[in-house]
């Protein structure tokens, strides 16, 4: 059997547990430029439509008027809060396949004589004790039941956040209860073409459609949804992440920039952080593109968007190297009088460090020497993000980097952030 | 992860290789002995995933020894027993107590235990 557990509203849940006022009202949280929600509680869902990654602006004024919180994205917060649950997790089953930020599979075989639901309770109630997160927990044979069982426990009540397929009677309850769209791993345009073949609920698909049909349409990733919707295990569990094959950042100025030096500084800065990304995974990139562009949602801006990929002689993961070849793009794609809203960072084409080639007709720059960059991290890691950096990367962070209005503090790793608490009646300070 | 207090005895990285001293004239009397070091974070801290330092701002709570600028250590994962103290919320609220038993739990929802007290008395 396998269980998923995943965390309720995360990033709104973990704002609430250090926000005590907050607790049963509605909370909803920002992207990085503040620009768009990328989650919402059910207090806030049900107080209005809230469609997620909508520019937060075009409905301001209804969240506005229901007293609805607002935070910017903590994401330093959210990803010790989601290292904590995880770790929780690792003490009901040794594998734990991480899925994302707050949805993990459990693997609980070996475990069919106890009570799984009991066991599936014991789960839900410890992650709430130890951190004050919510989570729901569905369990059954295969990964896709699970995840539909998970959404069971969440949607219907009966269930109190936990719900266990362990029959074929149950498992066809649930099929018969899930919208086609509904299945995990079933995407829109398959979604699109099941609903034309009449084909409307999990039920329809795993019990009514004969597997040459699902095959012939929809290959054998379809294939492997509908046996594991029949209960037949087919997807493994994965505990190590596949290495990047892209690696990108772009994000928001905090304001209109101009000044191509301004743009540079912003550039230099996103390389170095997709090239540490590059390091820790140890692999490098062959490709580097670089892209602007103004604000399209503008009506008086004039615009502008152009972007430029330039080949490395040598793939590296080398931050001064790869600083070198994006300024170089920077400078081919930028255009004087325009108010950029964006610079981004792509690198792609990307190889295990081991298996680089050289170039035959010419030596590798001196810079690249794989010590120093091991030295650059470990300093970084050591005395904060940025300690050391190329000079392109500049000083003036603050005027470009984007706002982060309402973040609430880092509580967990940071000493000068910690919650404060005073006394309701007596907020008298000592001095 | 929880602190497994049996099991392993595990072996401390800093220890000196017993046949390569650091030292290179007379070979140190505490090669064999060497342990690492005393970790606060170790001994403060119960429960990792449950523990979570909080600042507290004001004297409202001198009568726990608690005073402004103190950090608590807050355990979730003990339980709140006799005379324990504990970060409660009430009414949407942060607050310090005491517990006692023949208290109605129903006044206050439990955030957690505060484990240690920690001041700076410089």
């Amino acid at each position: 059997m396998i269980a998923m557990v995943d965390c309720n509203s995360f990033y709104a849940s973990c704002e609430q547990v250090f926000r005590p006022d907050l607790w049963g009202k509605p909370v909803v949280v920002l992207s990085n430029n503040d620009g768009c929600i990328i989650a919402a509680n059910k207090e806030a869902k049900s107080l209005a439509h809230i469609p997620m990654f909508e520019p937060v602006f075009k409905i301001k004024e209804t969240l506005i008027k229901n007293k609805v919180t607002l935070f910017s994205s903590n994401y330093t917060l959210y990803g010790e809060m989601s290292q904590r649950v995880m770790n929780i997790l690792s003490t009901f089953s040794p594998l734990v396949e991480v899925y994302s930020i707050d949805e993990s599979f459990v693997e609980l075989s070996g475990l069919e004589h106890i009570n799984l639901k009991t066991y599936g309770k014991e789960i839900k109630d410890k992650i709430f004790r130890y951190t004050g997160l919510p989570v729901g927990v569905g369990i059954a044979p295969t990964k896709v039941l699970a995840k539909l069982a998970n959404r069971m426990a969440k949607k219907l009540h009966k269930y109190d956040h936990v719900c266990v397929i362990e029959t074929d009677e149950t498992r066809i309850k649930a099929l018969k209860s899930a919208k086609i769209g509904d299945v995990w791993g079933i995407g829109r345009q398959h979604a699109k073409l099941l609903q034309e073949n009449k084909i409307f609920t999990a039920y329809d698909f795993a019990e009514k459609t004969p597997v040459s049909w699902v095959r012939k349409e929809m290959t054998v990733v379809g294939e492997r949804l509908w046996r594991e919707l029949r209960g037949e295990s087919c997807i493994e569990f994965t505990t190590v992440p596949e290495p990047k094959k892209g690696i990108g950042t772009a994000k928001s100025f905090g304001k209109r920039l101009e000044d191509l030096n301004m743009i540079e500084e912003a550039c230099a800065y996103y390389v170095s952080e997709v090239s540490e990304v590059l390091r820790a995974q140890k692999s490098c990139a062959s490709y580097i593109q670089v892209f602007v562009h103004t604000n399209y949602h503008s009506k008086f801006d004039r615009q502008y968007s152009q972007s430029c990929t330039v080949t490395l002689t040598i793939p590296t993961n080398n931050t001064f190297l790869l600083v070198t070849e994006a300024k170089k793009a920077l400078y081919k794609i930028y255009k004087e009088g325009f108010r950029y809203k964006k610079v981004g960072v792509n690198l792609s084409g990307i190889i295990p460090q081991e298996y680089i080639q050289g170039n035959l007709f010419e030596e590798p720059p001196k810079i690249s020497n794989p010590a120093l960059m091991k030295i650059f991290d470990s300093i970084n890691n050591k005395y904060g993000k940025s300690t050391l950096a190329s000079a392109t990367t500049g000083s003036r962070k603050e005027e470009w980097e984007l706002i982060k209005k309402q973040r609430s503090p880092r509580y967990t790793t940071q000493w000068q952030e910690l919650l404060k608490i005073c006394s309701p009646q007596n907020t008298g300070k000592a001095f | 992860m929880e602190k497994l207090v049996s099991g392993k005895i595990k072996r401390s990285k800093d220890r000196h290789a017993p046949e390569v001293s650091l030292q290179t004239g007379f070979p140190s009397a505490a090669t064999h002995y060497h342990e690492a070091s005393i970790d606060l974070h170790n001994e403060l801290v119960y429960n990792q995933d449950a523990t979570f330092f909080i600042r507290v701002e004001g004297n409202s709570w001198s009568k726990f020894n608690i005073r402004h600028n103190d950090v608590l250590i807050i355990d979730r994962a003990l339980k709140l027993k006799q005379n324990r103290l504990a970060l409660v919320v009430q009414e949407g609220e942060f607050d310090v107590i005491r517990f006692s038993e023949n208290q109605a739990k129903s006044e206050f929802l439990l955030w957690g235990v505060v484990s240690y007290i920690i001041k700076d008395v410089l």
